[in-house]
């Protein structure tokens, strides 16, 4: 799980092009929209394509994401739960 | 303010070539969308608003040599022919004259299937001149015989057109020309589809507007343009005004590139500022041409605009993206030529796939044709991303 | 109804945000040249940068120089001109959809591919309400932007607009240009350009705002006293348009003390003004730009800035002139800007001196 947490916030960062930002800046367990990291709807539809893409997890409408995109811990949970990759 | 009076429109959609076709589906409430059957793409599950026409088949209808045309600029041609005939300019020209037309993939149609060629070989080049938008309005413009005074091309997504109203009723109300030809044409293309369907708001069903339960857009495509002239310019001419543009306004939301405000701030304003400008009361409205894409966020945050515009007086509200699909920069100008047609006959062009209220409305689309009276002023709003908003009023012409 | 520039901010090849150009000119000898970055930390926050290509980086920070310096937070209008718009996110989701049969493609490029983004983003960026509309006409792009305001002066509909011209040029649009003559192969130089026997210019990237208020301020640089736009004229519509322009500010054509045209070293292009000035404004300095600004779709926004800044340092630098036969012009009043694309869009304006 733990390796799970520190590989997505490699790849959220470099997604997302957060630039200047260190995965230790990242709290696993702060919210990712909103406050803590600011992220808003497109960071959303970019993190459906990383799960995809990474983990093969298909999420089939924006609204899916918003649990899974609780924080990073959240996303590591349903990834462990759910990954085909 | 001086007259800016409508003397011929054009339109081409999935509903079929022409004004005829188009009333007589939104007479009979039939929508045209449909399975995909031309535009090559793994996704074509998707259905979709097609001109039920082959690229090369646009082509023989104009006569325009192989090879030289995307399909965008056809559809352009086949719009501005009609409204060319309608205006009688052929017959008939205004002093000065302007083209307007407005898109955002141009060529893309060609470009996506040769890119590779551009890139690596001599093949195709020609379309490498026919990508960008601006090269899009001078295919279009050789539709006309004659010569125009000034052409020019917007890209604001999908309110192009209706900012192709604006600027052509502002070269008119200078007086630099005496008529202008305002529209704009989009054909479907492989980038609108997969770009919409990453934004994850594509209906894999029917496009459902302000339903609750709605689900996103279908993408259509299309082509509309209409005249609009001075009122000297009509009286010289001797032709039959059809009604006239009596106001409109452009507004940003200014709030997110995709997303709109959660109080529709953009497009709030720009139904007041026309209304303002129109010098009309809100009570005056008989019919809101909604936007209306069948998006989350586009329904609730248009209704939430036209309640605080209109309050508890709503006259009625329907998109006609449930027969069409989005037409996206062509939008603005096919639903004006909708709205006018409306006004016209005298009909409300009714919203299809319409089941139960979205909850934070408080009101429901109209589903009946009837209006309770005569129609008089119509507004159309079209709403780009970027938060690119414009409405656009068009009244009968007052006989008293 | 008066039209006053107060303000402009240019991202370029020559040195950024700077005047450096008008007297000391970087010189290019390649084909295709990419603008001089500025840093960009001190117009955006870095959350903001990171989903911005270059093309929006530059627009925001031209616009925001603008903003700063005439206090104008929320002007009337943003009306921006591009040819291409954000062509390199434009590419990159072409590419990725080609490459990886439509699947996995990243939304972020969609969403900033279309050539409003621009316009919209520095709108969103000042929470600006006001008109936005972007046109997106090949060469004169930004000519369509400025028309679009000068109209809405004339009208009253406004009292200040933001305008922009933006066109970045990537490697791969480069290429296929390429392919239709618009470079010139081999050694760019003056001499070669000035030269105009050939297909072709060197390929540049430009990014220009001005600040337009119906007002002066104490930093006008100058007005702006007309502007016509049109499609494929003769000579004498030309001269006509001219004429109209000049009468209505009780000028004749000897008061345009300069006239600066975008030739640019390609011969079909350069005739067009080259038959222009010898019929109609003969004996007028020529003053061109492009020889140090090089070739985009928003080239003729740097054409009015370096008209500008001519009328607001009142002298005209030998390096800026075309013509090799002019008469002085040590302080010019009033210098009209011609720019043609391919002899379809032509366009006029007229500038005007205000340090007196």
């Amino acid at each position: 799980m733990k390796e799970l947490i520190e590989e997505l916030k490699k790849q959220i960062i470099e997604v997302l092009n957060l630039e200047g930002i260190q995965p230790d800046d990242i709290d696993e367990t702060a919210p990712l929209f909103g406050e803590g990291l600011g992220l808003d709807s497109i960071d959303a539809l970019e993190l459906i394509v990383l799960m995809e893409k990474n983990y093969g997890i298909k999420l089939s409408n924006a609204s899916e994401g918003k649990d899974v995109f609780k924080s990073i811990t959240t996303m590591a949970e349903y990834i462990t739960n759910h990954r085909i990759k | 303010m001086r007259n800016i009076f409508v003397t011929g429109m054009g339109i081409i959609t999935s509903l079929g070539i022409g004004k005829d076709r188009t009333l007589q589906a939104l007479q009979q409430k039939k929508s045209s969308i449909g399975a995909m059957k031309y535009l090559q793409t793994t996704h074509n599950n998707f259905p979709v608003g097609e001109v039920q026409l082959s690229t090369d088949e646009m082509g023989d209808f104009l006569n325009v040599p192989d090879g030289t045309y995307t399909r965008t600029a056809l559809l352009g041609r086949i719009a501005l022919k009609e409204a060319l005939q309608e205006s009688e300019i052929n017959e008939k020209r205004p002093k000065r004259l302007a083209l307007i037309s407005g898109t955002t993939v141009g060529g893309m149609d060609k470009s996506e299937i040769f890119y590779n060629d551009f890139l690596s070989g001599d093949k195709h080049t020609e379309y490498i001149e026919t990508h960008d938008c601006g090269a899009t309005t001078d295919l279009i413009s050789k539709e006309y015989q004659g010569k125009f005074d000034v052409i020019t091309t917007i890209s604001t997504a999908c309110s192009s057109a209706a900012n192709a109203v604006i600027l052509g009723a502002n070269l008119i109300k200078t007086g630099r020309v005496d008529a202008a030809i305002v529209g704009g044409s989009e054909c479907l293309s492989k980038f609108h589809l997969n770009g919409f369907k990453t934004l994850m708001i594509l209906d894999s069903e029917h496009n459902k507007p302000f339903d609750r339960n709605r689900n996103g857009l279908n993408l259509g495509e299309g082509a509309a343009f209409i005249v609009i002239e001075s009122e000297e310019s009509v009286n010289e001419r001797n032709v039959n005004p059809i009604c006239k543009l009596s106001g409109y306004a452009n507004t940003c939301d200014a709030f997110h590139q995709t997303a709109t405000s959660p109080n529709g701030e953009g497009a709030f304003l720009a139904m007041e500022k026309a209304i303002q400008e129109s010098g009309l009361k809100k009570s005056d409205i008989d019919y809101i041409n909604a936007h209306g894409t069948g998006t989350d966020n586009n329904d609730l945050t248009e209704g939430i605009a036209i309640m605080r515009v209109f309050g508890d007086k709503i006259p009625p509200v329907s998109s006609i993206k449930s027969f069409t699909g989005h037409t996206t920069s062509a939008a603005g100008s096919v639903e004006s030529v909708i709205s006018i047609l409306a006004l016209k006959h005298n009909f409300i062009p009714v919203n299809l796939n319409f089941t139960e209220q979205i909850e934070e409305l408080s009101f429901k689309p109209a589903t009946e044709m009837i209006p309770n009276k005569d129609l008089k002023h119509v507004i159309t709003n079209s709403f780009g991303f970027g938060g690119n908003d414009s409405s656009c009023i068009f009244s009968q012409i007052d006989l008293s | 109804m008066s039209i006053y520039i107060n303000s402009i901010a240019h991202i370029s090849i020559q040195e950024p945000m700077s005047e450096n150009w008008f007297h000391s000119p970087i010189m290019y000898r390649e084909n295709y040249v990419r603008s001089i970055e500025p840093d960009y930390s001190a117009f955006i926050p870095m959350m903001t940068a990171r989903r911005m290509g270059l093309v929006m980086k530059r627009a925001i920070a031209t616009a925001l120089k603008t903003i700063r310096e005439t206090g104008i937070e929320n002007p009337d209008a943003i009306i921006t001109g591009t040819g291409l718009g954000c062509i390199e996110n434009t590419e990159k989701f072409l590419i990725a959809m080609i490459e990886n049969n439509e699947e996995l493609l990243p939304p972020t490029a969609f969403m900033q591919s279309t050539h409003n983004t621009i316009g919209s983003q520095i709108a969103v960026f000042l929470k600006c309400n006001g008109y936005n509309s972007t046109y997106s006409h090949r060469g004169t792009s930004f000519d369509s932007a400025l028309f679009d305001a000068v109209m809405q002066f004339e009208l009253e509909k406004i009292s200040s607009a933001l305008i922009n011209s933006h066109d970045e040029m990537t490697p791969n649009y480069f290429k296929l240009l390429s392919k239709l003559n618009y470079w010139k192969e081999g050694e760019i130089s003056e001499e070669v350009l000035r030269d105009g026997k050939s297909k072709g210019s060197f390929s540049s990237e430009a990014s220009v705002s001005f600040m337009l208020e119906n007002s002066k301020s104490k930093n006008t640089i100058c007005e702006l006293k007309g502007m016509e736009m049109m499609y494929e004229p003769d000579i004498e519509q030309i001269e006509v348009c001219l004429n109209k322009i000049l009468r209505r500010n009780n000028l004749n054509i000897n008061n345009i003390n300069a006239v600066v045209v975008g030739v640019s070293g390609d011969k079909d292009n350069d005739d067009i003004y080259t038959e222009l000035l010898s019929s109609i404004l003969p004996q007028k300095p020529v003053v061109w730009y492009k020889h140090i600004f090089g070739e985009s779709y928003s080239a003729s926004g740097l054409g009015m800035y370096v008209a500008a800044t001519i009328l607001k340092k009142g002298i005209l630098p030998k390096h800026l002139l075309y013509s090799k036969t002019c008469t002085d012009a040590s302080t010019p009043q009033n210098i009209l800007v011609y720019n043609h694309f391919q002899n379809k869009d032509h366009s006029l304006v007229l500038l005007s001196s205000c340090n007196n």
